[in-house]
């Protein structure tokens, strides 16, 4: 989870934020870190980028993008099944 | 005819123009051919969870636009006009960069978002809240005085009391490269306060964000009124800009005489400064002449930093040592005339009046 948080950051260039101030189950919308719909664009395409994983349904947008342990919970579930 | 006031300005450029205080009282001396803006802190005016997304451009434009309605009194402008040549330079090389890299797959939003001219003057009015009017000039060379001109249509035909209007353009690596193989820029490093005496071909790199309040009504720092605006392109040869600047004179009723002080974009290449030493030597053979682009470098908005610092002029009745070109500061400055040129195709006037 913590490279997950330092990819996060790069990505979108969060700034005064360290990983150790993320949260592991804080949300990532809204409260939180307050991130928005453009980053919710640039978290799909980390996830392409960095794990091979495309989201095939947007509806599991707001659960896969909840937190940073929803996230990680879905990449390794991702990485299980091609494997 | 209606008053134009120049109630506040803002002002980021590669000098300390955005801390306040006397006129270019400190002056930063290059010895280089990129100019670069002096930063002040932007966290004062953006929020850290927006300024992730903003470029310099982007920056400089809302910390200018901040600091110019911050000095007229103004929370809330009826217009905000911007005009820009380059644009969002920076994030336009990012996102083809990454279409290159990637082969156009995978490509991030904020790029592509950021990277259109009128990011910064729709990121002042999101800033502002600002629903009203809102364009952008993207002229090369006339892009701040067409803004200009906009503005004064609009405040005399009355739609408007009060407006944000502004000049800027960034300079990235890339377009550093690519205006340099134009031989744009001079080959050497040069001393700032040699430039304009400089004998070569070519001229520094610069960048910077100007805006202006401009209202129908004096605030209560106003210094000076915007008289007259014009533009000239590409004129045949120098008699009929020698021509166009007297007949603008003649319409805002006044002659060469009347002219305190003369403010030309000089910038320090031989071929480009001609034009300015015909004019002056036929129209203004004995004023005072101050120029500024030794300070800022050449960019097509440039004449933003020129009329902010015709503005501080007017305000101080004085002129920064470091700003004289010829002559001596004249002790009482009433009327000053802003000539000038962008790659001897753009030529613009502006016209200031002091306000008592």
């Amino acid at each position: 989870m913590a490279d997950l948080k330092k990819q996060i950051i790069e990505q979108l260039n969060l700034q005064e934020v360290t990983p150790e101030s993320i949260g592991n189950d804080e949300p990532l919308f809204k409260e939180g870190l307050g991130l928005d719909s453009i980053d919710a664009l640039e978290l799909i395409v980390l996830l392409q980028q960095h794990y091979n994983i495309r989201i095939a349904n947007p509806e599991q947008g707001p659960e896969v993008f909840y937190s940073i342990r929803s996230m990680a919970e879905f990449i390794v579930a991702q990485q299980t099944a091609k494997a | 005819m209606l008053t134009i006031y120049i109630n506040g300005t803002g002002c980021i450029s590669p000098q300390e123009t955005a801390a306040g205080g006397p006129l270019l009282a400190r002056l930063h001396e290059y010895e280089q051919v990129r100019l670069a803006t002096v930063d002040p802190d932007y966290k004062q005016w953006i929020d850290v969870k927006q300024i992730r997304r903003m470029s310099r451009v982007v920056k400089m434009g809302v910390g200018a636009a901040n600091l110019s309605l911050q000095a007229a009194g103004i929370a809330q402008p009826d217009a905000i006009v911007t005009g820009t040549a380059y644009g969002c330079l920076d994030d336009t090389g990012v996102f083809l960069t990454k279409m290159v890299n990637q082969q156009e797959e995978m490509l991030t939003p904020t790029a592509f978002i950021q990277s259109t001219h009128n990011t910064v003057g729709g990121q002042i009015a999101l800033l502002l809240g600002c629903n009203g009017y809102n364009n952008t000039f993207v002229h090369r060379g006339f892009s701040f005085e067409n803004a200009l001109l906009d503005t004064v249509m609009m405040l005399r035909e009355g739609n408007a009391q009060n407006i944000l209007v502004g000049g800027l353009d960034e300079l990235t690596q890339h377009s550093y490269q690519i205006l340099s193989r134009f031989g744009l820029y001079k080959k050497e490093p040069v001393k700032t306060m040699e430039l304009l005496k400089s004998p070569t071909r070519g001229t520094i790199a610069g960048e910077g964000a100007a805006f202006f309040t401009l209202g129908t009504k004096p605030g209560e720092h106003t210094a000076a009124e915007l008289t007259g605006i014009s533009t000239l392109y590409k004129p045949m040869w120098e008699g009929e800009v020698i021509g166009h600047i007297m007949k603008f004179l003649e319409d805002n009723a006044c002659t060469p005489n009347d002219i305190d002080l003369l403010v030309t974009g000089r910038n320090g290449d031989i071929d480009q400064d001609d034009i300015y030493e015909e004019v002056v030597e036929a129209l203004f053979p004995e004023h005072p002449e101050a120029s500024f682009k030794h300070l800022c470098g050449e960019y097509p908005t440039a004449a933003g930093f020129g009329m902010w610092l015709a503005n501080g002029i007017l305000a101080d009745q004085a002129v920064p040592d470091v700003a004289m070109f010829y002559g001596k500061a004249p002790r009482s400055i009433k009327k000053i005339l802003l000539y000038n040129h962008h790659q001897g195709t753009h030529h613009s006037l502006i016209l200031l009046s002091h306000v008592e």
